[in-house]
C-alpha cells in the first residue's frame, strides 16, 4: 500500500493503494469518473482510457496511482460539461468526428494534450499524438479534422458559432451534430460497463479451451471457496430452455453436455469483484472429453464427418440460384474467366466490451418483479423475447445503454443471456463486464467464405453468365446463418445485368467461432468474388475497367439474379462521375511507375448494388403530439453510433416545422418503444425513417381534418394525440427453393470505389494511398453523418482487405487483430450523388453497410493492376502478396 | 440439397408460407405468426383456436384477444403479462390456462400478433 496525494481535475485528492492500482480503475471504480473508458485489457492498446498527468497523455489503464504523488491529472470531465464546453470538445461535435463516442474521450485528452503543446499542428503531428487511439467508426479522417478545427478556436481564427450549421439554411440536407454528441464528448454518455447498480456483484465466465468436446464433469467446488465468491452457475442452474434462439435453438447460454468451439461458455461466477470472480474461474474444474474439432467446411463437409449439431447435419443450409442456361452461356462465351477466391472470418471489433447488467426491479401490487436488463442490443425487443424464453422468465425490460460500435455484433445477444440467468439466480444485481479476449469468445464473426467462380462475357464486351459455388463457415451456431447466405444471394449480381445465373449456396457447422451479422453480412464476401472476376475478364478482354463496369450496369427493367427488377438502377451516373478521379489515379500511376522503383502504384475499382428493406421487412413507429407543441417519437430504434438519432430528429423536425429540441426521441426502452426491428441492414432511415413519415403524416392529416394547431386543438377536437406509421416492403417471401428467384429489396443504394495503392514489391507490403467513394443514397439527410459512414467503412473495408482475421485460439485483443491505427488511415474522398428514392422518406435511402461492400475488391484490384500479383484469399497479407507475385513471374 | 434439414427452413421466422384460412390466403411466418395482423379477422381466430384444441372461444377469451390488438396497434409491440393482467383484470394463472400454448404462442398467434422480429 502507498499514500499518494494529487489533483484531479482541480481538486486534491488523498488516496492510499495498492501499488498494482492503476489510474483508470481509480477513476472509475472509486471516483466514478467514467469518462475515460476500458477496451482493452488494461493492456495500453486502445487509448479509450487517455487522460491528461503533468501535460501529457497517458493511457490511464497503464498509470500506477502509487506514482502520482503531486501530480495534476485532468480527465475528459474536468474539460467541460454539455453546458460549457471546452473548445475541443465542439470542435469534435462540429466536425463529425463523433459516432458511437466510446473512443472519445480518450481522443479529445490526447487532442488537448497536443494542442497545449503545438496549436498548430500538422497531419503528422496529429496522427503522431493519437496513434495510441483506436477508432472503429469514423475511419479517423473527421477525427483529424476535428482536431485541425479545435487548433483554429484555440489559436482564435474561428468560434464554434461561426461553424454551427445555421437553422436558416433548413433541416434536411445540412450538417447538424447529431443530438448525442455533446454528451459523448464530455463523457457522460453512460455505456453499460459505466452504468452504477448499488450491491451489484461481478460475474466471470469459464470458457472452453476446446473447439469440440464432450463434457463429462464439472466440478465447482474449489471455486465457490474462493475468496469473495456468491455461486457457480452451470447449465443446470437457468431455469428457461438454456437456448438463445435467433431462428434455431442451437446455442446454449452455459453449454450442458458439449462445447462447440474454443471460447463457449460453460460456467459462470458471481463474487463481489470482477478480480475475484475471474480468479475463481480459474479453479472451476472441467473434465472434457475432446472430440475431432473440424475448423472449416471442407473437414466439417468431409465423408464421415462428425455431426457437430445433434438436430441438424454439418451442411445446416443451402439454397441454389438459377436463371437462364449459365453453362451454355459460358460456353459460347468470347472470354471466360475461372478462378477461387476466399474472405477470412473477421470480429466486427466494436471498441465496447460486451458488457450487461441485470437486476430485479420490485412489482407493483404484488406484481412479479421485472427483470431489467441494459446492454448493448440494437434489437430490444427481439432480444427481450429470445431471453424470456432462454432464462424462463417472462416479466423482462430491456434497456439499451449507450452502444460503443456494432457493426453486425450486436444483432446477436451475447452477455445478456449469462446477466440475466445469474440475476435470477443468484438473486443478486448483476454487472457482467468481461474482458475483451472474452468478448471475443462470447460474440459471432463475419462468415469466411470459400468461392469458386467463372464468369463470360460476348465478344462486345457485355456480361453472359455468372457461375458461383460458395460455402460460408457457419461455426459453432447457426444464428442467422440462412439469412446471410441468403443475402449473398439477393445481391449476387451486384450493379450488373447477368442474362444467366448459375448459384449454389451453402452453410456449414463447423468447430470455428460461431458467426453471425457483420456490415454487410453476406455480400461484402460475395461481391468481392464478383469485382474480382469482373476486373479479371476486362483484362482479359483487354477493356478498362470502368468502360466494362459501365457497359453491363444493369438497367430499370431488367432483371437482378433474382429475377426483381429495379424501379430506379442510378449506377452509371456514378460511374461517370468516378470517371475524372479514376482517370487523373491512373495518369498519376503511371507517371510513378515509370521511375522503374521496387513501389509500384496501382488503381482499382469496386461497385457494388446494397439492397436495402428486405423482403416482408416492416417497421412501426409512433409519434405523440406534445402538449407544448413539440413531437414525441417512440421506436426502438437503436443508434450504435450511425446516427440515427439526426435522421429521426431532423426529419421529425423538417415534416412538423419545429425546432430540432422539440422532437423527442423515446428509443431505449422496451417498455414504451415500438417493435421495429434490428438496426441493422442499413435499413433504418429507410425503414424506420420511413414509418415515422407515416405516422407524422397521420398525425398532420388529423390535424388539418379539425383545423387543429395545437395538442390542446388536436384533443379539443376528440383526435388522439398518438398516431402509429407503418413501412413495409410489401414483397414476401422467400427465395425459391430450386430457382432462388424470388422477392427482393425494395431499394438500392449505389457506389464505386476507387483504389490507389502503393506495392513494396520487395516486402509485399501495401500502402493504401487514397480511397475515393462515389455514392448515391438517394436524397441526404445530414451530409456529414453519411460522409462519417463511407469513411468509416472504406477503413473498415481495406482492414478487412488487408490485415484483419480472427484466428481461433490465437486472436486475444487488438494487436493479434491487427486494428487498423490512425498510422493506417489513408486519404478519403467522398462523392455524393442524389437521386431521390420513389419509396424512401422524403427520398432518402441507407448507407451505413454499402459504403465496406465495394472496398476490398477495389483495393484487390489496384494491387493486381500495381504489379500483376492477384491476391485471391483474403486478406492480402505481405507474404500472399509476395506468392501472387511469384506465381506472376512463374 | 442433400443433406440440408429442411426444419430450419420451414421453422425459419423470416420464411413466409401462406395458407388458406377462414376462405382466404393469409401469410404466417415459420413460427405459425400472422405475417401481417391486418390480415387477421375473428374468423381465421376461430379456425386457429380449433386447431389448437378449443372447439370455441368463449367471452373471456374473446376480451384478452381484443385487448392484445388493442394493445398492439396503440403501442407497436406487444403487452407483457403484467400489462396483459393490468388490461383484463385476468391472473395469468387463469390466462395461461384458457389458451393452449399459454399467452405468448397461443394467444399472441391468436389475436393476430406478429412475431416482433424484423431482418431484412
Amino acid at each position: 500500500m502507498r499514500k499518494v496525494t494529487f489533483r484531479i481535475n482541480g481538486s486534491s485528492h488523498q488516496f492510499i493503494v495498492d501499488t498494482d492500482r492503476v489510474l483508470l480503475d481509480l477513476l472509475r471504480k472509486d471516483l466514478r469518473l467514467t469518462g475515460a473508458k476500458q477496451s482493452c485489457d488494461r493492456k495500453g492498446q486502445c487509448g479509450a482510457c487517455t487522460v491528461i498527468v503533468n501535460g501529457k497523455a497517458v493511457r490511464s489503464c497503464l498509470t500506477k496511482v502509487a506514482n502520482l504523488d503531486g501530480a495534476e491529472v485532468i480527465t475528459v470531465e474536468g474539460l467541460g460539461t454539455p453546458q460549457n464546453p471546452h473548445l475541443i470538445q465542439e470542435a469534435y461535435v462540429l466536425s463529425g468526428a463523433i459516432q458511437c463516442g466510446f473512443c472519445t474521450p480518450g481522443m479529445i485528452m490526447a487532442t488537448k494534450a497536443l494542442l497545449d503543446e503545438n496549436p498548430n499542428p500538422s497531419v503528422d503531428d496529429i496522427k503522431k499524438a493519437l496513434r495510441r487511439n483506436l477508432c472503429r467508426c469514423t475511419g479517423y479522417k473527421k477525427i483529424i479534422e476535428a482536431v485541425q478545427l479545435a487548433g483554429r478556436f484555440l489559436r482564435g481564427e474561428l468560434t464554434p458559432d461561426q461553424v454551427r450549421p445555421d437553422p436558416s439554411q433548413g433541416l434536411i440536407g445540412v450538417s447538424y451534430p447529431r443530438p448525442s454528441a455533446m454528451i459523448k464528448a464530455c463523457g457522460v454518455a453512460e455505456f453499460t460497463a459505466d452504468i452504477h447498480v448499488a450491491g451489484a456483484a461481478e460475474l466471470a465466465a469459464v470458457h472452453s479451451p476446446h473447439a469440440h468436446a464432450l463434457i463429462k464433469a464439472i466440478d465447482t467446488s474449489a471455486a465457490e471457496k474462493m475468496p469473495g465468491v456468491i455461486g457457480v452457475m452451470t447449465a443446470k442452474d437457468i431455469k428457461g430452455t438454456n437456448r438463445l434462439k435467433f431462428i434455431v435453438p442451437d446455442r446454449p447460454i452455459l453449454c450442458d453436455t458439449k462445447v462447440r468451439y474454443i471460447g463457449d461458455p460453460v460456467a459462470a461466477i458471481l463474487a463481489e469483484t470482477r478480480e475475484e470472480a475471474v480468479a475463481a474461474t480459474q479453479a472451476v474444474k472441467v473434465e472434457y472429453e475432446p472430440l475431432h474439432a473440424m475448423m472449416t467446411p471442407e473437414e466439417a463437409l468431409a465423408e464421415g464427418a462428425l455431426q457437430i449439431d445433434p438436430e441438424r447435419p454439418n451442411l445446416c443450409y443451402s439454397q441454389p440460384q438459377i436463371r437462364g442456361d449459365a453453362e451454355a452461356a459460358l460456353a459460347q462465351s468470347a472470354a471466360v474467366v475461372e478462378t477461387d477466391l476466399s474472405t477470412q472470418t473477421v470480429h466486427q471489433a466494436a471498441l465496447e466490451p460486451e458488457a450487461c447488467v441485470a437486476y430485479m426491479e420490485e412489482g407493483d401490487d404484488g406484481d412479479l418483479p421485472t427483470l431489467v436488463v441494459i446492454g448493448r442490443s440494437i434489437n430490444i425487443h427481439f432480444h427481450m423475447g429470445m431471453l424470456q424464453d432462454g432464462v424462463g422468465y417472462e416479466n423482462i425490460r430491456y434497456e439499451e445503454a449507450y452502444s460503443g460500435g456494432q457493426f453486425g455484433i450486436k444483432l446477436e445477444i451475447t452477455s445478456e443471456g449469462l446477466a440475466a440467468a445469474a440475476a435470477l439466480h443468484f438473486k443478486r444485481p448483476v454487472r457482467y463486464i468481461p474482458g475483451l479476449t472474452e468478448s471475443m469468445w462470447l460474440t459471432s464473426k463475419r462468415h469466411a467464405f470459400d468461392m469458386k467462380v467463372r464468369i463470360g462475357a460476348d465478344a462486345q464486351g457485355k456480361l453472359t453468365a455468372y457461375a458461383i459455388d460458395f460455402t460460408a463457415n457457419g461455426g459453432a451456431y447457426y444464428s442467422n446463418s440462412n439469412v446471410i447466405v441468403n443475402r449473398a444471394l439477393l445481391m449476387l449480381s451486384g450493379s450488373y445485368y447477368i442474362p444467366a445465373i448459375k448459384a449454389t449456396a451453402r452453410l456449414a457447422y463447423t468447430n470455428s467461432v460461431w458467426t453471425s451479422a457483420a456490415r454487410g453480412a453476406g455480400p461484402p464476401q460475395a461481391n468481392y468474388a464478383l469485382e474480382c472476376a469482373v476486373d479479371m475478364l476486362a483484362e482479359k478482354m483487354g477493356i478498362d475497367p470502368l468502360e466494362f463496369r459501365l457497359r453491363n450496369s444493369l438497367k430499370t427493367g431488367l432483371p437482378k439474379s433474382t429475377g426483381r427488377t429495379a424501379e430506379q438502377w442510378p449506377f452509371p451516373e456514378l460511374m461517370e462521375v468516378i470517371r475524372p478521379p479514376y482517370d487523373r489515379a491512373c495518369k498519376e500511376a503511371k507517371g510513378f511507375n515509370r521511375k522503374g522503383d521496387v513501389i509500384k502504384r496501382g488503381v482499382g475499382l469496386g461497385t457494388g448494388a446494397f439492397g436495402i428493406g428486405g423482403p416482408g421487412d416492416t417497421a412501426n413507429v409512433a409519434v405523440e403530439l406534445d402538449p407544448d407543441g413539440g413531437l414525441t417519437v417512440f421506436a426502438a430504434m437503436a443508434d450504435p453510433g450511425e446516427g440515427n438519432d439526426s435522421m429521426l430528429t431532423q426529419i421529425a423536425a423538417h415534416l412538423m416545422e419545429l425546432p430540432m429540441d422539440k422532437i423527442r426521441l423515446v428509443t431505449r426502452t422496451t417498455e414504451r418503444t415500438t417493435a421495429t426491428g434490428p438496426a441493422a441492414g442499413s435499413r433504418i432511415t429507410y425503414m424506420v425513417g420511413g414509418a415515422m413519415v407515416d405516422a407524422i403524416n397521420q398525425l398532420k392529416a388529423a390535424m388539418a381534418g379539425v383545423n387543429a394547431r395545437t395538442h390542446e386543438q388536436l384533443c379539443a377536437a376528440g383526435k388522439p394525440a398518438r398516431y402509429m406509421g407503418t413501412k413495409k416492403n410489401e414483397e414476401v417471401g422467400p427465395l425459391d427453393p430450386q430457382t432462388g428467384q424470388g422477392p427482393s429489396f425494395e431499394s438500392q443504394v449505389h457506389a464505386v470505389q476507387l483504389a490507389e495503392v502503393e506495392v513494396n514489391t520487395r516486402t509485399g507490403e501495401v500502402r493504401v494511398i487514397k480511397m475515393t467513394t462515389a455514392v448515391d443514397a438517394g436524397r441526404v439527410i445530414n451530409p456529414k453523418n453519411l460522409e462519417g459512414q463511407l469513411e468509416g467503412g472504406m477503413d473498415m473495408g481495406v482492414g478487412f482487405a488487408l490485415r484483419e482475421k480472427y484466428i481461433d485460439g490465437q486472436t486475444k485483443d487488438w494487436v493479434s487483430f491487427k486494428f487498423p491505427t490512425i498510422d493506417h488511415s489513408f486519404e478519403m474522398e467522398t462523392i455524393i450523388r442524389e437521386t431521390p428514392r420513389i419509396k424512401g422518406p422524403l427520398g432518402a435511402t441507407g448507407v451505413g453497410e454499402m459504403t465496406l461492400v465495394p472496398t476490398a475488391p477495389a483495393v484487390m484490384n489496384a494491387i493486381a493492376n500495381a504489379c500483376g500479383a492477384r491476391v485471391r484469399h483474403l486478406p492480402a497479407t505481405p507474404d500472399k502478396v509476395l506468392a501472387a507475385l511469384a506465381e506472376v513471374k512463374r | 440439397m442433400e443433406g440440408v434439414n429442411q426444419d430450419s427452413q420451414d421453422n425459419d421466422p423470416y420464411r413466409q408460407k401462406v395458407r388458406m384460412l377462414a376462405g382466404r390466403e393469409i401469410p404466417f411466418d415459420g413460427e405459425g405468426f400472422f405475417w401481417d395482423p391486418h390480415q387477421w379477422s375473428e374468423e381465421a381466430a376461430e379456425v386457429l383456436a380449433k386447431e389448437g384444441g378449443l372447439t370455441e372461444l368463449s367471452e373471456t377469451q374473446w376480451m384478452i384477444l381484443r385487448f392484445l390488438r388493442e394493445y398492439y396497434f396503440q403501442n407497436g409491440r406487444a403487452p407483457l403479462n403484467r400489462q396483459i393482467k393490468q388490461g383484463t383484470g385476468i391472473s395469468l394463472m387463469e390466462m395461461e390456462a384458457l389458451f393452449p400454448g399459454g399467452i405468448k404462442y397461443g394467444a399472441r398467434r391468436l389475436a393476430g400478433l406478429p412475431n416482433p422480429k424484423t431482418c431484412s
